[in-house]
């Protein structure tokens, strides 16, 4: 395990609030949009990224005020609320929503009108399209399913794990890079099996996985989904280390499970706020507790990045959505959970890790990192 | 992981979505009409369990009273803003006021209580109960026991007393009941009641082994429909009968196939059943308005 | 002229409030003009719900899944192979009708619950399929890059010209739509919803008209799929899902079930208003339910509906004169030697009680038969197997000596058979004429011969009256005048004397009589006796499904079988 990478002293006083900006300009704060599903199938990711989003803003009042609007499930929706955002005049970036579908939709629009969109959606497509409007500061499937399936293999040494995604978007991106990354490291998948996210007995499925005699139980699942497959897993016999993924890590999850059901499962994630960490980190976790009284969950910490980025855009006198376009492709920001860098296609977070619960608490451990893509 | 274990599961959650769809049936045999914020009660019957769990630290089994008479309000005030004042119109008015209060109850719960699931109160705890060679769950056993239980009052007070005969009356030929002097209005609060009361019991039993979420009930509403057709349009035993063929076949055949094949394998059994019985799996007994 | 003008006032109001709605947003630019191009899209998606819905009175929960179905068909070929718009639109429009014409044959027959839960166990298995077959539809992630809509090789850009293209599409379904559903065809289908079994005694094709309903609205969503995926540019499984019919019905209802500018202006609304909503925060999904409560509680029929009754109040017209009564071209002389309907050995079984047992019968061309019997000796299934209500499980009915047994009822009542029922089914909420239109075929000729059998049967004074309104009686001689408004060889009564004061009896009898003695051939089933003997010209008693006697009145009266039958007892009507 390698030691929290320093973090700057800017933006753990900025995080706690402490002080202003010292960057403090004549010109009115700009608006940045904040386009992303608070109501509906994934207002819980949402509301991480919104809050993200939030806290970022709350650092340079001064410099850009946000505007939060919803975009609830449907593709549809997102589109109206990015031409909503937009008609009121123009916008630096827009904070894109977590949901792979509702970005599909907005990648031609943001192309078509040049504003650069700053999500966390962890859909393998959206950096595919050769849209060069998209910077993703959470890592994408690409990563962090690489980082799933090494540790699977190599940290458990397991070569046949049992695969249950869900029938979504996030799922059905997930299992493909999951399956690729099996195959480059050598193990056979045992088992492979769709859940849609409406199912609410995993026993089933559960049994089916273990009759294949899997040496890992690898879910990739929404946080409800996770956490009634993890408890259902908890009262059968016979069931292997279990590598959930990013879902797990959200402390909404935990919070569904009793310690002890929880004890051995580890998952991946880009970040793990309440693990720890770092001072400046654990200072952005209290701020956050402080600002939502809530836990911050590693999308809530993507988005506070990806928003600072573009702050630091604006301070670095950007102010055209090309302006900052560049500044998000070609500079390389530190942030509080890693180091974003554009590998060209948009693709701004490489550092993946897994954390494990050790069953006396909720709260997981980093048990391993990966870092541009090396361990 | 036998198949009998399997199947205590797939009866427990069969049998709450039993008393969903019972509740379902109640309500739309008082309005002739389909509330479609049916499966939005049962979420917010889950989240009431979440909040007195919160509040008394108490097993399930102790709130569900406490459970039951808040929900039941909950069921007069559905009735009063969106059956009663569209009684006498088209009984597609109710299909859109029902809509609407799902609405407002879904987005009510993630604006209050947040989008995250939540784990409701156990009956009596978990763990396990041996039976012979079996390990049974104790919460799949308390949520039969409790739902057989509900089931079997339900019956009780709509067969041997007063009130169940006034209510039967009031909803097979409102006008000739309310000649005979007796309070149709009433009744059907009373009727809207106990289908509330019955959402927030299935909800409190949801909601500890599946958690609940603010988005789940257009979800318990497809069930509780699907139910209530298959098990004959108005019939209360039919549709209970119905919910436990759901929960059986969702978990059952989930186990022989994929349960994607399983969702599957549901609608097209539906159709095939529409296709050799027309007139549903027992036939109905309700009015020919949807 | 003044007609015409009060006619147009509803769509005029409609027009001038949509605008009114839609100004603020339209005057935000690209964001305005998407707003009322996604409103297009959905207006036309609830005009074709509307007409297995509104009219049809169907509950089809496949409407989503139609649209969706298209959407799918025009991203699929478009993305995968390249084809232009004026391929991709048409294949969008014709695969959900052609879905829709497969599965109507099983699932239309269905009665409604039933027919609801086929149609959404489809929808389920569409969705179902685009998300698992990921290799086709891209699965749940949906498949991007749709491109804009592109027609013969001409782009149509986003933005002013594809809100053209939406709303010239939205006026050419508006204008089919109503050409389909507009005048008098709107009562044909509210007589379709609210009593198919009316309706088919009329000679009403109700399946047909079903059919036509289910596949046009199959259609109509399948083109608002292929122009929403041209919009967005993705295709993903949203928009199979349940929320998209339950988006689309809500519309309808909100809008105005059956009016065509209700569609348009239900599906304006719901687009419209969250994103006015929006701005409010958390709650604002809260209030857009309560808004969607208040406008259903104070206007139940639709704001369509609200807006014609505002401005009835505000602009009271002058009731239309009636129309000039035209007296219908005489029926076909049935040769006498022939008898009009013919049952032979006809038996209809209700599991194991037989209601009908081997009955022989000839209805002679102008006779008055009556037929009585007591409670439960088959007497209505008679009529309901003469009038093909019932098919018989052994036997022939014959009509003119063509067989006409397992026909379905419309046809029979086309060859010249008309019923009436037992409690008459009339549309309550409509007039008198209207009512009675119903029963002509011909569209034109309707008001005409409509007035002329309300004059013959005493009815003109109430001709404007609603038909709910009136007491037994006379709603006992609209549904005759309506059944003669067919111009049947045979007219069958069901009991038409029952709950009937003495006065209402008499002037009933003396209708019947002048029918009759016009030549028009009537067959009555009676419980009382003593009406029936003083009106038949034969009689027969029919017990426990079988004829018992047969002859003149007054010999059947004092038949000891038939006396024994009405258990020696009373003479129903005798005192009534």
């Amino acid at each position: 395990m390698r030691f929290p990478r320093f973090v700057s002293l800017f933006a753990l006083c900025a995080a706690a609030g402490a002080l202003p900006s010292p960057f403090a300009m004549a010109a009115d704060p700009v608006r940045l949009p904040v386009l992303v599903p608070v109501t509906g199938f994934l207002a819980l990711e949402g509301t991480s990224q919104r809050n993200g989003a939030l806290l970022a803003l709350k650092t340079a009042p001064d410099l850009a005020r946000p505007e939060v609007q919803d975009t609830a499930t449907a593709p549809e929706t997102a589109v109206n609320a990015f031409e909503k955002a937009l008609s009121a005049g123009p916008v630096p970036a827009v904070v894109a929503p977590m949901l792979g579908t509702q970005m599909l939709a907005l990648l031609p629009l943001a192309a078509e009108r040049r504003v650069p969109l700053v999500t966390v959606s962890g859909t393998a497509q959206i950096t595919e399209q050769g849209n060069p409007y998209v910077f993703r500061f959470f890592p994408g499937d690409a990563v962090v399913k690489q980082a799933h399936a090494r540790f699977v293999v190599e940290e458990l040494k397991a070569t046949r794990p049992a695969v249950i995604y869900q029938t979504t978007a996030y799922g059905q991106s997930g299992r493909q890079a999951l399956a690729e990354a099996f195959k480059r490291l050598g193990a056979t998948v045992a088992f492979e099996e769709g859940v849609a996210p409406t199912v609410k007995d995993y026993r089933p499925v559960l049994a089916k996985a273990l009759e294949a005699r899997p040496d890992a139980l690898v879910l990739h699942l929404h946080a409800g989904p996770t956490a009634l497959a993890i408890r259902a897993a908890a009262g059968m016999a016979g069931v292997p280390r279990i590598v959930a993924g990013s879902a797990m890590h959200q402390p909404a999850t935990a919070a569904l499970l009793e310690p002890a059901e929880l004890k051995g499962v580890c998952a991946e994630s880009g970040s793990s706020p309440i693990s720890g960490g770092a001072p400046a980190l654990e200072a952005w976790t209290e701020a956050y507790r402080a600002a939502f009284k809530d836990d911050p969950d590693a999308f809530a910490l993507a988005q506070y990045d990806g928003t600072m980025m573009v702050l630091a855009a604006l301070r670095s006198g950007a102010r055209s959505p090309e302006q900052v376009r560049d500044y998000l492709a070609r500079s390389t920001h530190r942030g509080l959970a890693m180091t974003y860098r554009s590998d060209g296609k948009g693709n701004m977070a490489h550092d993946a890790l897994i954390i494990c619960f050790d069953g006396k608490d909720r709260t997981p451990r980093v048990a391993k990192r990966y870092v541009q893509g090396t361990s | 992981m036998t198949l009998l274990q399997l199947g205590v599961d797939g009866v427990a959650l069969g049998a709450a979505y039993a008393l969903v769809a019972a509740g379902f049936v109640l309500a739309l045999n008082a309005s002739r009409a389909v509330n479609f914020a049916h499966g939005d009660m049962v979420m917010a019957g889950g989240f009431l369990a979440v909040v007195l769990a919160g509040l008394m630290k108490l097993p399930g089994i102790v709130l569900l009273p406490f459970a039951v008479a808040l929900m039941a309000l909950a069921g007069v005030l559905l009735a009063a803003v969106a059956y009663l004042p569209l009684r006498r119109q088209p009984v597609v008015a109710v299909f859109v006021s029902t809509i609407a209060a799902g609405i407002m109850l879904q987005n009510a719960a993630t604006a209050w209580f947040g989008a995250a699931p939540r784990a409701g109160p156990s009956l009596v705890g978990g763990g396990v109960v041996a039976l012979g060679p079996f390990a049974l769950g104790r919460q799949a056993l308390a949520v039969i026991a409790v739902a057989a239980g509900a089931y079997v009052g339900l019956h009780l007070l709509l067969a041997r007393t007063q009130l169940g005969r006034r209510l039967r009356a009031a909803a097979q030929d409102p006008a000739m009941a309310a000649a005979l002097g007796i309070p149709v209005t009433a009744m059907t609060l009373v009727a809207f009641a106990l289908s509330a009361a019955l959402a927030g019991i299935a909800g409190l039993l949801l909601s500890n082994s599946f958690f609940v979420t603010p988005t789940e009930g257009g979800n318990l509403m497809l069930k509780a429909y699907i139910a209530a057709t298959i098990g004959g349009w108005g019939r209360l035993n039919g549709a209970a009968l119905g919910a436990l063929l759901i929960g059986l076949f969702e978990t059952v055949a989930a186990t022989l196939v994929s349960q994607v094949a399983a969702e599957a394998l549901l609608y097209a059994a539906l159709l095939l059943i529409l296709l050799l019985r027309p007139q549903g799996l027992f036939g109905e007994i309700a009015g020919s308005r949807a | 002229m003044r007609d015409a003008l009060r006619r147009s006032l509803v769509p005029l109001a409609s027009s001038l409030l949509a605008l009114a709605a839609t100004a603020p947003f339209v005057a935000g630019g690209s964001y305005g003009i998407r707003l009322l191009t996604v409103a297009g899209i959905y207006a036309l998606l609830a005009l074709g719900y509307q007409l297995v819905f509104g009219h049809a009175g169907a509950l089809s929960l496949a409407q989503g899944a139609f649209f969706g179905i298209g959407a799918y068909a025009t991203g699929i070929l478009a993305v995968r192979l390249g084809l232009d718009g004026a391929l991709t639109a048409p294949a969008s429009i014709l695969l959900p009708a052609a879905l829709a014409a497969l599965v109507a044959a099983p699932v239309l027959r269905l009665e409604s619950h039933y027919f609801a839960l086929a149609t959404l166990g489809l929808a389920q298995l569409a969705l179902l399929v685009a998300i698992n077959a990921e290799a086709m539809t891209g699965g749940a992630n949906g498949l991007p890059g749709v491109p804009g809509l592109a027609l013969l090789g001409v782009a149509v850009a986003k933005g002013w010209p594809l809100l053209a293209v939406v709303w010239s599409a939205v006026a050419a379904v508006a204008w089919l739509a109503w050409r389909a559903t507009g005048g008098r065809r709107a009562l044909v289908f509210r007589l379709l919803r609210e009593d198919p079994i009316a309706a088919e005694a009329l000679g009403i094709d109700t399946g047909r008209l079903r059919f036509g309903a289910f596949l046009f609205a199959a259609a109509a969503a399948g083109l608002a799929g292929a122009l929403h995926a041209h919009l967005l540019g993705v295709v993903s499984p949203e928009v199979l899902e349940f929320p998209v019919l339950v988006a689309c019905l809500s519309m309808v209802v909100i809008g105005g079930r059956a009016r065509v500018a209700g569609a348009v202006l239900g599906a304006m609304l719901l687009v419209h208003l969250p994103e006015a909503l929006r701005d409010i925060g958390a709650w604002y999904m809260v209030v857009y339910g309560g808004v969607l409560l208040a406008v259903i509680v104070f206007a139940p029929n639709g704001i369509v509906g609200a807006l014609s009754r505002g401005l009835d109040r505000l602009v009271p017209g002058a009731p239309a004169p009636l129309p000039v009564p035209v007296a219908p071209p005489l029926p076909a002389p049935v040769p006498p030697s022939r008898p009009v309907l013919s049952l032979r050995g006809a038996t209809k079984r209700f599991g194991g009680l037989t209601a009908l047992d081997a009955v022989d019968l000839d209805v002679a061309a102008g006779e008055m038969l009556g037929i009585i019997g007591p409670n439960g000796s088959g007497k209505t299934t008679l009529v309901n197997v003469m009038s093909g209500l019932y098919r018989p499980e052994a036997g022939v009915v014959l009509l003119a000596g063509a067989r006409i047994d397992g026909e379905p009822p419309f046809r029979i009542a086309r060859a010249g058979v008309a019923r009436g029922f037992q409690a008459p089914r009339l549309i309550d909420d409509a007039g008198v004429l209207d009512n009675v239109a119903l029963g002509v075929r011909e569209h034109d000729a309707a008001p005409g011969r409509a007035m002329h059998w309300l004059r013959r049967l005493g009815l003109e004074d109430v001709a404007r009256r609603r038909c709910g309104d009136l007491p037994g009686g006379l709603r006992r001689r609209v549904e005759i005048a309506r059944a003669m408004a067919s111009a049947p060889r045979l007219l069958l009564l069901d009991e038409p004397a029952a709950g009937l004061t003495p006065q209402e009896q008499d002037t009933l009898a003396r209708a019947l009589k002048t029918l009759n003695g016009e030549g028009v051939t009537v067959v009555v089933v009676e419980h009382a006796v003593a009406f029936l003997a003083a009106l038949s010209t034969r009689l027969v008693c029919l017990v426990e499904g079988r004829i018992v006697a047969e002859g003149p009145p007054g010999c059947v009266v004092r038949d000891p079988r038939v006396v024994a039958a009405y258990l020696g007892a009373r003479w129903q009507g005798t005192e009534a």
